[in-house]
């Protein structure tokens, strides 16, 4: 070999080596900049990439009725997830097999969840099945970006509705999942009814789990750090004050009424059952939203979501005469012996018509019979006295006029005016006589919801106590804790016990020889009731009936509005009768009773009430 | 018998030190926690590579038996074995991976492009160091190597294994520029692929680029037409490249070159691939995840972990430390062989040895580039490392012949 070629040869070589060196310390230098300098970007990226956060919905606590039968519970829905950026188009084909559908619904479905989000996971199917859900699952692993999803929905195994107790559910609107950190974009909370109002205690805490994926998106069970995660706490079981059995045939009754019954135990104020009618169907709401649905019972002139046992606010008619009486004996301004005399209208300013029969009463048969003339003149009375605004404040004692703390939302507190209110409404000094009058006999200004003048009712049953009216006796945490809920029962002070005993006579009397003999009157028990008509400008007049048995130890109030019922002894007052037998017996002996009400039917306006000019007509049922 | 100490002791360490290194990570990409989501066949990939590698000791014994000469005298027929072989396999090979590349009969058989990797280097070295005064500098001898060293490659890019053509046209401006070529015109040859490479990640780069090198052949070689042709060729080179990325590539094709630029371009689609391999290696650290405790590897984000993406498994498993010391072997090897070729007075062996150098750099340059997101993904295997039988035995082939012509160097030199 030359001297010059073996010169070469040496360049040649340290060339070669220059060159490799350089770029294998290239090759080195990003190694380093990758694992060294870049260190904290990649392990995030892979910790990212490799564990997955996942929120653990709790389950939702149950509704108990207070036999303990379940009322409310969670039903499984299962869902196919999919995250169109992971997902194989060429998967098409196999997915439409697995889920049993044309591979057109696949495309047109992935194509929404793309417009929904490139990367961020949707819903393909919901509510599927669980056999087609257990298919998918197994196939999971060729599947890419399709996952799977356990929720729940609400789900009521009875065959009542208690709609308007019990509530609905719906997705929490931006400011509530924004301003609770417990809430999440498409949770569920409660909207309405015990749904809302125990929303804190049925909802739980939600779980946090971290989960191993691996590139295929499958889950590969629990990550090491498991301390990092928090298991979820269940919600609160409820156990409400509800009878199924008196709440599903209180729905029987009032099926194709428009109107509200509130049922109760006097002694406690535990409703055992509620009804407000037209009702919904709240199980179209669980679940998927039912658009269609949820636009029609919004729509509806019926208004089914109007809770009309708590928030209807109507003139209590006739129901309020009792309470007049004790007021009136409070007052002094009348004794048990007192006595008026009923020429057949009471004539102050003007004539105000008494259908009862012309003659002397005293209190007992001016309750009996509802006679306008001793209620007109007491509150004549009272008003001349200067006494309107005492009389308001003892009426608000019974739980009229004032918020009632019940465990529902909406709840009205209806309306006893007083001279303040009267000076707000009519200005000061542009009311008289002639606005106050008619309160005597439940007309005019003054409201109540139905709930109100079941507690007035059961003030009058059970010796002059106060009660709170509520829907839940016992919350059941996820321990099994119970903490039981004792609404405060106050008794009225003022209130003695002889101004009862001849109010609960003249209303024994409605029952036995009054406007209550046909439909209310329950052979072998005590009952007593009162009728009213709340007047109504608009159409045929809405009736009232509130009732308490047995008389001397009561157990139940029963307190029915029927709206545009005309006569309130024909429609409202055989449906409370009805539920009163049936809690009392636990049968209905009265069929004919029974039949009268199931098919009842509204009688025509024109037909039947020759008197709707004459403001004080109905009011003398 | 030559006394043993001559043998270099030292490369074959490397050999076995890189084998190991690969044996492991085979172990952890296919038998550890993510085997639960490989198919058997592919589980039982370390099986067999233990099975290869301890063919590979007694072949590279072997090798190191045989006189110097026959590989001289056999390289014609050599490289006639492999054409046939490798047209063959264009007719009634199996395709692996996209790449009509495998031959055999029953459970045997292997890549007949490993094979003719051997036999084209055994021919062309061969072919330039027949007779005294060949240069490449002679139009003739230039392209008749060229043509030994295109037909193979031909051949490959009909196989679609666009990865072994690459390693194919390596050969040619290595070996002319060992046999003579000016520096000048042998930088001028390799200056299209630097200006394609970076005329791809933005077409001002490739002309700065087409403007350096030129600059640099004006200096070296002082010819004023060779300088403009390489401006010229720079130039088209990088239109070509503009053309090809939008008007002539598939758009899969462009979609993978995107990717490389920009992976988080398209993060689940051709860069998925790219994103993951640097998350692997960049979240393994100074130290590594630990053996089997790599999340990139044991969750299966990595594509082909067991062969292309070999290098990833090491590098979070066993961190910067792993990573460099594979690199650190790699680059003894690659300077000891050129020293080898350095000391040696025969020109076949030269030849010979400088080619095999600079096929192993090319793989693992183009493999470790390609993880680490440095070049586009290129599918070559990292020697020594990467699974796969026909590749490791070749390798090993190669790298005995060095050693073969190295331990027998005196008795070669005067074999003329």
């Amino acid at each position: 070999m030359s001297p010059a070629e073996s010169n070469r040869t040496r360049t040649s070589i340290r060339a070669l080596q220059v060159i490799m060196i350089s770029m294998t310390l290239i090759v080195l230098g990003r190694i380093f900049y990758l694992q060294v300098v870049e260190y904290d970007t990649y392990a995030a990226l892979g910790q990212e990439n490799s564990v997955r956060q996942e929120y653990v919905d709790p389950a939702r606590g149950l509704i108990y009725d207070r036999n303990g039968t379940l009322i409310v519970d969670n039903e499984p829905i299962f869902s196919i997830t999919i995250t169109p950026s992971l997902f194989d188009r060429e998967k098409i084909p196999l997915l439409a097999s697995l889920m049993g559908v044309h591979k057109s619904v696949i495309k047109a479905r992935v194509l929404q969840a793309q417009e929904y989000s490139w990367y961020r996971t949707s819903r393909l199917f919901t509510e599927i099945d669980f056999k087609r859900f257990s298919l998918i699952q197994e196939n999971l692993w060729q599947l890419p970006g399709i996952g799977h999803q356990i929720e729940s929905k609400r789900h009521y195994p009875t065959d009542i509705k208690a709609s308007h107790v019990l509530g609905y559910l719906r997705e929490a609107n931006e400011s509530e999942y924004q301003n609770s950190p417990e809430l999440r974009l498409g949770d569920k909370i409660g909207k309405s009814g015990l749904e809302l109002t125990y929303e804190d205690s049925l909802r739980g805490e939600l779980g946090i789990r971290y989960l191993k994926v691996n590139a295929f998106g499958q889950e590969l069970g629990n990550f090491e750090q498991e301390e990092l995660g928090r298991i979820p706490v269940q919600g609160s079981d409820l156990i409400s004050t509800i009878d199924v059995e008196l709440q599903k045939f209180t729905e029987e009754l009032m099926k194709g009424k428009r109107g509200a019954v509130v049922v109760m135990n006097p002694n406690t104020g535990a409703i055992l059952a509620l009804a407000s009618s037209p009702s919904y169907d709240q199980s179209k709401l669980a679940g998927r939203l039912d658009l269609d649905y949820w636009q029609s019972i919004n729509a509806d002139s019926t208004t089914p979501l109007y809770n009309r046992a708590i928030s209807s606010r109507q003139p209590p008619g006739s129901t309020f005469k009792p309470l007049m009486g004790i007021i009136g004996l409070h007052l002094g301004i009348v004794t048990p012996k007192t006595k008026v005399y009923n020429s057949g209208a009471y004539i102050r300013g003007r004539a105000y018509r008494d259908l009862a029969d012309v003659g002397e009463y005293d209190l007992k048969k001016a309750i009996t019979f509802s006679s306008n003339t001793y209620f007109l003149s007491l509150m004549d009375k009272i008003a001349t006295q200067g006494k309107l605004n005492e009389w308001s404040k003892l009426v608000k004692d019974f739980g009229l006029g004032v918020p009632l703390n019940i465990d529902l939302n909406n709840a009205t507190a209806g309306i006893i005016p007083d001279s303040t209110y009267l000076n707000n409404r009519f200005g000061v000094r542009k009311w008289g006589l002639g606005d106050v009058l008619n309160f005597g006999i439940g007309q005019g200004l003054i409201s109540a919801s139905p709930l109100q003048i079941a507690v007035m009712t059961s003030a009058i049953a059970n010796g002059g106590y106060r009660v709170e009216p509520h829907l839940v006796q016992a919350i059941r945490n996820s321990e099994g804790k119970i903490s039981r809920k004792q609404p405060a029962v106050r008794k009225i002070d003022w209130v003695k016990p002889e101004y009862l005993a001849e109010v609960k006579k003249g209303m024994r009397g409605v029952v036995t020889e009054g406007s209550g003999r046909w439909y209310a009157n329950i052979p072998n028990l005590e009952v007593a009731g009162k009728t009213g008509t709340a007047q109504n400008p608009h159409g045929l007049d809405h009736g009232w009936f509130t009732t308490f048995a047995p008389i001397d130890n009561p157990e139940i109030v029963v307190t029915a509005f029927i709206e545009n019922a005309g006569f309130a002894s024909v429609s409202a007052a055989p449906v409370a009768s009805l539920i009163t037998e049936k809690y009392l017996t636990g049968e209905i002996k009265r069929k004919w009773i029974y039949d009268h009400v199931i098919n009842f039917k509204p009688t025509d306006p024109d037909a039947d009430e020759s008197d709707t000019n004459t403001e004080t007509t109905a009011a003398n049922e | 018998m030559n006394n043993l100490r001559e043998l270099s002791w030292s490369v074959i360490f490397t050999w076995v030190l890189l084998a190991t290194m690969g044996l492991i990570a085979i172990y952890s990409a296919t038998q550890g926690p993510v085997s639960q989501f490989l198919p058997e066949y592919i589980q039982n990939n370390f099986y067999k590579q233990v099975g290869w590698v301890a063919v590979s000791v007694f072949i590279m014994i072997g090798i190191l038996i045989v006189p110097p000469r026959n590989f001289v005298q056999l390289s014609y027929v050599f490289y006639a074995f492999g054409i046939i072989l490798m047209i063959l396999t264009l007719l009634f090979g199996r395709e692996v991976n996209g790449a009509k590349s495998w031959i055999g009969i029953g459970p045997f058989g292997g890549q007949s492009s490993e094979i003719m990797k051997v036999a084209t280097i055994l021919a062309a070295a061969n072919y330039l160091t027949s007779r005294r005064n060949i240069s490449a500098e002679n139009v003739k001898y230039a392209l008749t190597t060229v043509a030994i060293i295109l037909i193979p490659t031909i051949i490959v890019i009909l196989q679609n294994d666009l990865g072994t053509a690459l390693i194919f046209l390596t050969l040619i401006p290595v070996m002319l520029f060992w046999s003579g070529l000016p520096y000048g015109v042998s930088l001028f040859i390799i200056s299209p692929a630097v200006i394609a490479y970076l005329s791809v990640i933005e077409w001002y780069y490739g002309a700065i680029a087409a403007i350096i090198l030129s600059f640099i052949i004006f200096l070296v070689q002082r010819r004023v037409w060779l300088t403009i042709t390489s401006l010229i060729t720079g130039l088209l080179t990088i239109s070509g490249i503009q053309l090809a990325l939008t008007q002539l590539l598939q758009p899969h094709q462009i979609a993978r070159i995107a990717a490389f630029t920009n992976p988080s371009y398209d993060p689940t689609g051709a860069g998925w691939n790219v994103i993951q391999a640097k998350t692997a290696i960049g979240s393994g650290g100074l130290t590594g995840k630990g053996f089997l405790e790599g999340t990139q590897t044991q969750l299966k984000f990595l594509p082909e972990q067991w062969t292309d993406f070999v290098f990833c498994v090491i590098g979070e498993e066993f961190g910067f430390i792993g990573a460099t010391i594979v690199i650190v072997a790699f680059l003894f090897l690659f300077v000891r062989l050129l020293n080898m070729a350095g000391n040696h007075k025969h020109p076949f062996a030269q030849l010979f040895i400088v080619s095999v150098t600079a096929v192993f750099f090319t793989h693992f340059f183009i493999n470790v580039g390609s993880a680490s997101a440095l070049l586009p993904v290129i599918g070559l295997p990292l020697p020594f490392i990467s699974y796969g039988g026909s590749a490791f035995i070749v390798n090993t082939v190669m790298l005995g012949i060095c050693l073969n012509m190295d331990f027998h160097k005196r008795e070669f030199s005067i074999y003329r």
